[in-house]
């Protein structure tokens, strides 16, 4: 006899779906508040798991009092809208996001060296073997070469994400270019289009979809190396200011800042997700 | 009528230690004829279409189109391929007009004004294409997912003669259709082929479609196995070919490349093949 009910043919309710997919984040929360509870019932000076209060605290001091070199600039009763920009969090923020600006951008050439190792059997040739090796190097082993040939400046933390990420980032276009189907290309040819007609207007639109989404899967991995290198040698960013916390069991702000970068990624990922969709109306996800 | 296409002693062989597909094919093609390839699976009718595309150099020969060897595919020779090939990024029109957009403006031309005058002609008489080869307006801001399979391979069609190619290589072109839609595309590129006279070389194994639309028949097939495939069979037909005609002509094809069980492999002088074959 054969069961009629099938777990994979089971399909959850709306209602059901909803709160089946809030239910870790509640018990998470739930969870924390009661140990948080029962740490400080018994001992008031507990440091380690703050109360929502003491977070709320925490996170409005970083969020709207001057950064420590800022401190004399702002009057009293300055606005929140005047306040906000001369915060610690902003800094922090601001310096984070301008070196994974320039991390995204150094994708941009990572992409085309891996479509052009895709579709160009002489790139292929030459790169493929070097960008495998590369590929398999721990990023972060690498760390103290780069601070000594680069300096602790921005450089160093920029090369460790590079040096990160872009191998994943080549060869996924790489594999991405050379599952273009053939036919495509040799057709392309017949109407008329040449090797970059081919490689920019047939094979890169075709395949910016899956790079997108493969630069969203490696948002983690490019935060990773960036906090790596903020939290070792940095004067300001995100993840300075949580090992700097650390050292003081800082956990009131630490834990906010932690949310903050999850809510920035979330949002940066979102908005990735966003702007492909719009752009790419004919792509339909596997 | 003038030779568009020479063959001469082409031979090819794949794979280490070689294997050889095509044993020295020695063939002319006429321009405005409409051959039709025929052969078993594996007995190099492909092979030949990639070699006269030039996508594929021969071991031993030469192919000359127009007196000339072609060393890469270019705009001269229009490709269908079994699996339309379209590109899924652009819509069924700006697949149309994606050839002569392509041949006349470069990544920086297309910002002049120039282009967009150019292609707003292109894509009126791309409309033109879409209601020839029996699709609505509507379809023109679909993308090729959102087609049957038959209507892909109608745009393909289209595409390809878009850029007005002397010749144009069909490969296996209608064998994913189903019988009524390979009909209809039959007839399609039977009427596209009679009002531009375009060359056509189209491979297939279905004897039937060869024999109902071709004016020349070529049949490749192998002696044995340790040589590679010849022409066993050169024949002009006379079209439109008659019912009565037909089976004749059939056993004569199937005659030459020997019958095989093998529904894969075979020649098919049928429609269809069978969904299944019981047991």
């Amino acid at each position: 006899m054969t069961s009629a009910f099938s777990l994979i043919h089971s399909k959850p309710g709306r209602t059901f779906d909803t709160a089946l997919s809030w239910l870790l984040f509640a018990a998470g929360v739930g969870i924390y508040l009661y140990v948080a509870q029962a740490r400080h019932a018994e001992n008031p000076e507990e440091r380690v798991t703050p109360t929502v209060t003491q977070m709320v605290n925490g996170f409005t001091d970083a969020a709207l009092k001057p950064a420590e070199d800022d401190e004399a600039t702002l009057p009293e009763n300055a606005s929140v809208f005047r306040r906000f920009p001369a915060s610690m969090l902003w800094k922090d923020t601001k310096a984070t996001s301008r070196r994974f600006f320039y991390s995204m951008l150094l994708l941009i050439p990572a992409v085309l060296l891996g479509l052009h190792m895709g579709l160009f059997p002489y790139v292929r040739v030459f790169f493929l073997r070097f960008i495998l090796f590369f590929d398999k190097i721990v990023a972060l082993s690498l760390l103290p070469i780069l601070f000594i040939a680069f300096g602790i400046d921005e450089l160093s933390k920029v090369m460790l994400i590079v040096i990160g990420v872009t191998p994943t980032i080549i060869l996924d276009t790489f594999n991405l270019a050379r599952g273009i189907p053939p036919e495509q290309v040799t057709k392309a040819f017949t109407l008329g289009a040449g090797d970059f007609d081919v490689a920019y207007r047939v094979v890169l639109k075709q395949l910016m979809p899956n790079v997108l989404n493969s630069i969203r899967l490696n948002l983690k991995a490019v935060m990773l190396f960036l906090f790596a290198g903020e939290m070792i040698a940095s004067t300001d960013g995100l993840a300075y200011r949580i090992a700097l916390l650390r050292r003081h069991m800082g956990m009131e702000i630490i834990i906010p800042y932690v949310l903050w970068v999850a809510l920035l990624l979330f949002l940066v990922d979102l908005s990735m997700r966003v702007i492909n969709r719009k752009l790419h109306p004919w792509f339909r996800e596997a | 009528m003038t030779n568009l296409i020479s063959i001469e002693n082409l031979s090819m062989t794949y794979g280490s230690p070689a294997r050889p597909i095509l044993s020295g094919i020695d063939m002319s093609i006429a321009e405005g004829e409409f051959v039709c390839v025929l052969g078993q699976t594996g007995c190099g009718k492909s092979t030949l279409l990639r070699l006269v595309l030039g996508s594929e150099q021969p071991t031993r020969g030469q192919v000359l189109v127009d007196g000339e060897r072609h060393l890469r595919p270019d705009w001269t020779r229009g490709y269908v391929p079994q699996k339309y090939a379209l590109f899924p990024d652009r819509t069924v029109l700006d697949n149309i007009t994606f050839g002569p957009e392509v041949r006349e403006f470069n990544l920086f031309t297309r910002m002049m004004p120039r282009f967009f005058r150019r292609r707003r002609e292109l894509r009126m008489h791309a409309m033109d294409y879409l209601m020839r080869i029996g699709l609505r307006e509507a379809d023109a801001t679909k993308y090729p997912d959102q087609l049957s399979g038959g209507m892909q391979q109608r745009v393909a069609i289209a595409q390809a003669l878009m850029t007005q190619p002397r010749i144009l290589l069909m490969d296996e072109a209608f064998s994913a259709l189903d019988p009524g839609t390979r009909r209809d595309m039959q007839k399609l590129i039977r009427q596209l082929w009679r009002d531009t006279r375009t060359t056509v070389l189209f491979v297939t194994h279905n004897t039937q479609e060869a024999l109902s639309m071709a004016t020349r028949v070529v049949v490749l097939a192998k002696e044995d196995p340790a040589h590679g495939s010849r022409v066993m069979l050169d024949m002009a037909l006379n079209q439109p070919c008659r019912e009565d005609e037909m089976p004749r002509l059939i056993a004569k094809v199937e005659g030459v490349c020997g019958s095989s069980r093998d529904p894969e492999s075979a020649l098919f002088s049928g429609e269809e093949l069978p969904d299944k074959i019981l047991l």
